[in-house]
């Protein structure tokens, strides 16, 4: 159901606010008329009046923003039943079938259009004003809120429900929009700016949306650990460390020498292989770490590279582990490291 | 090396990532076809008959899954290799189970792509280490919850093929390493396959309950 847009006029014809000229212009009547009208409303109990400012409150003029326009009508509508209950109390019917109608008359007209709370409200004010006057009444009296009542669960529940969904659903599409305006657009925004740095910002974005997408494992575990080194080391060096993980272990002293065993052996592998791409691999008590970049002959490393001696064999020796180191010149390296 | 040309299909809904694809496949791979939603992928590769479908884990109108299922029994031959940057092991299990030949992530490179199109049309099965990692755990899970006398379980080669290719080792490498043919890890990999293609839905949807997937 669409109402015809009534505003005020601000053409010449307006005399007071342009009410009665806005009305009459809309319903194609003579603006006399209309102000006839209002004029001999203001007899029953100054109703006209009242009515005046509420048609005020509630047309909008032309130049008046949406969320302007939605206050006024809140208040318009209060002041329309106001007039309303006097103009009706003018013509002699009792108080307590005229004032309930009205006060959820607007209520129904608010929760068709825009303040849907206070549309309620106003209903159900209505119905408790309706209630209290006629509690003497016999059953028929007390059956016909009742009636009511229910008969606007039926209609207000469903919408009730619509409008909390559609809320919750909104929520999260504000939440994604904020997610992908912080992350997603910033670093399209930097990759224009610094093509140098694409493939890391762009790794370093993929694994954001990841870890935002299936959310990590519990912390405190090795699986949690060793793919966080991971992050570290492709941040640190611009390499991609692809980490699979089968199982799980918690992190204890033996398993964390593990942890930082394989973030040295990575460290190792971004430095010196000469590629890009580090493989990774975690078990619950072992975790290997593989690149197919330049190796080396391990015989031939100085004694004094602490790296490999101390950060790697000794860490894992120290808790009873074991590291074994595999290379072949020309074809990689793969660090073996087992509890 | 004289591969036969190979005929592919690409399924992806994302036009963007299909025209990367199409410009890093290499030679003796022709793409005969493209196809953005379910149901246009199941018209076009029965219209079609490729010998390989590059298909996505998940598309707008629903996942990978439902085009394997709605093209097999119509087109047996035809060929399944997903392709996918979601990490969401039951997804990916899915794929296979539905009869894919492989997983692959999208960050592959195209020389390793057009390698895995010619194994898959081959009959081989192509294990990207993620696939593998997934795999070890749907196995594992089942070993934890008691015997389940429906879910075969993994030998103790085929684990070991497993984790080796969980580290990045090449199916050659695997073989030299376990002194065994490239033919015999390519076997043992298949059989994984299998397995995995036959054990319970019941078994798997307690893997998938124990680790909150759904």
């Amino acid at each position: 159901m669409r109402i015809p847009q009534v505003e005020r006029s601000t053409r010449d014809d307006a005399v007071v606010a342009g009410v009665c000229a806005g009305i009459a212009q809309t319903v194609a009547v003579d603006v006399t008329f209309v102000r006839l009208v209002f004029a001999l409303l203001a007899f029953a109990s100054g109703a006209g009046i009242v009515a005046y400012v509420g048609a005020w409150a509630l047309l909008p003029g032309p130049e008046d923003t949406e969320p302007a326009r939605r206050r006024r009508r809140v208040g318009g509508t209060v002041l329309l039943v106001w007039s309303g209950i006097l103009a009706l109390g003018g013509l002699g019917l009792s108080n307590s079938i005229v004032l309930p109608l009205l006060v959820a008359s607007a209520g129904a007209v608010l929760l068709r259009r825009e303040s849907r709370t206070l549309g309620v409200a106003l209903i159900v004010a209505g119905i408790i004003i309706f209630v209290a006057h006629n509690s003497r009444g016999s059953a028929t009296t007390l059956l016909a809120p009742g009636a009511v009542g229910v008969a606007l669960i039926v209609i207000a529940g469903p919408w009730a429900w619509r409008v909390a969904n559609d809320r919750a659903r909104a929520e999260e599409r504000a939440e994604l929009a904020a997610r992908v305006h912080d992350s997603v657009l910033q670093t399209l925004t930097l990759i224009q700016k610094d093509p140098e740095n694409a493939r890391r910002l762009a790794r370093r974005q993929e694994r954001e949306l990841r870890a935002w997408l299936y959310p990590a494992r519990a912390s405190g575990m090795l699986a949690d650990a060793v793919d966080a080194a991971a992050a570290e080391i492709e941040e640190l060096h611009g390499v991609r460390v692809e980490v699979v993980h089968t199982g799980d272990a918690p992190l204890e002293e033996r398993t964390q020498a593990l942890v930082l065993a394989a973030r040295e052996a990575m460290a190792n592998a971004a430095k010196h292989s000469g590629v890009e791409e580090i493989s990774v691999f975690v078990e619950p008590s072992a975790v290997y770490v593989r690149d197919r970049g330049r190796g080396f002959d391990p015989e031939a490393v100085a004694a004094d590279r602490r790296g490999l001696a101390e950060s790697i064999r000794g860490r894992m020796e120290r808790v009873g582990g074991t590291a074994r180191i595999t290379s072949t010149p020309g074809e990689g390296t793969e660090v073996e490291l087992e509890l | 090396m004289s591969r036969p040309l190979r005929r592919v299909i690409l399924v992806d809904d994302h036009d963007l990532f299909r025209a990367g694809v199409r410009a890093q496949l290499g030679a003796g791979v022709e793409i005969v076809g493209e196809a953005g939603s379910v149901a246009d992928a199941v018209q076009l590769i029965k219209e079609l008959d490729p010998d390989v479908v590059l298909l996505d884990v998940h598309l707008g109108d629903g996942s990978g899954d439902a085009v394997i299922v709605q093209v097999t029994p119509e087109r047996p031959a035809v060929k399944f290799l997903a392709l996918s940057v979601s990490d969401a092991p039951e997804d990916v299990i899915a794929v296979i189970r539905a009869g894919a030949r492989g997983y692959v992530t999208k960050a592959i490179s195209g020389a390793e792509l057009t390698d895995a199109v010619h194994r898959v049309a081959d009959g081989d099965a192509v294990f990207s280490p993620r696939l593998a990692g997934f795999v070890l755990d749907a196995f594992r899970s089942g070993e934890a919850t008691a015997a389940d006398p429906e879910l075969d379980q993994l030998t103790a080669r085929e684990r070991e093929v497993l984790q080796l290719i969980a580290r990045g080792y090449r199916y050659k490498e695997i073989a030299a390493r376990l002194h065994l043919s490239p033919r015999t890890v390519e076997s043992h990999v298949s059989a994984v396959l299998r397995k995995l293609q036959l054990s319970s839905r019941h078994e798997l949807t307690r893997w998938a309950a124990e680790r909150r997937l759904i």
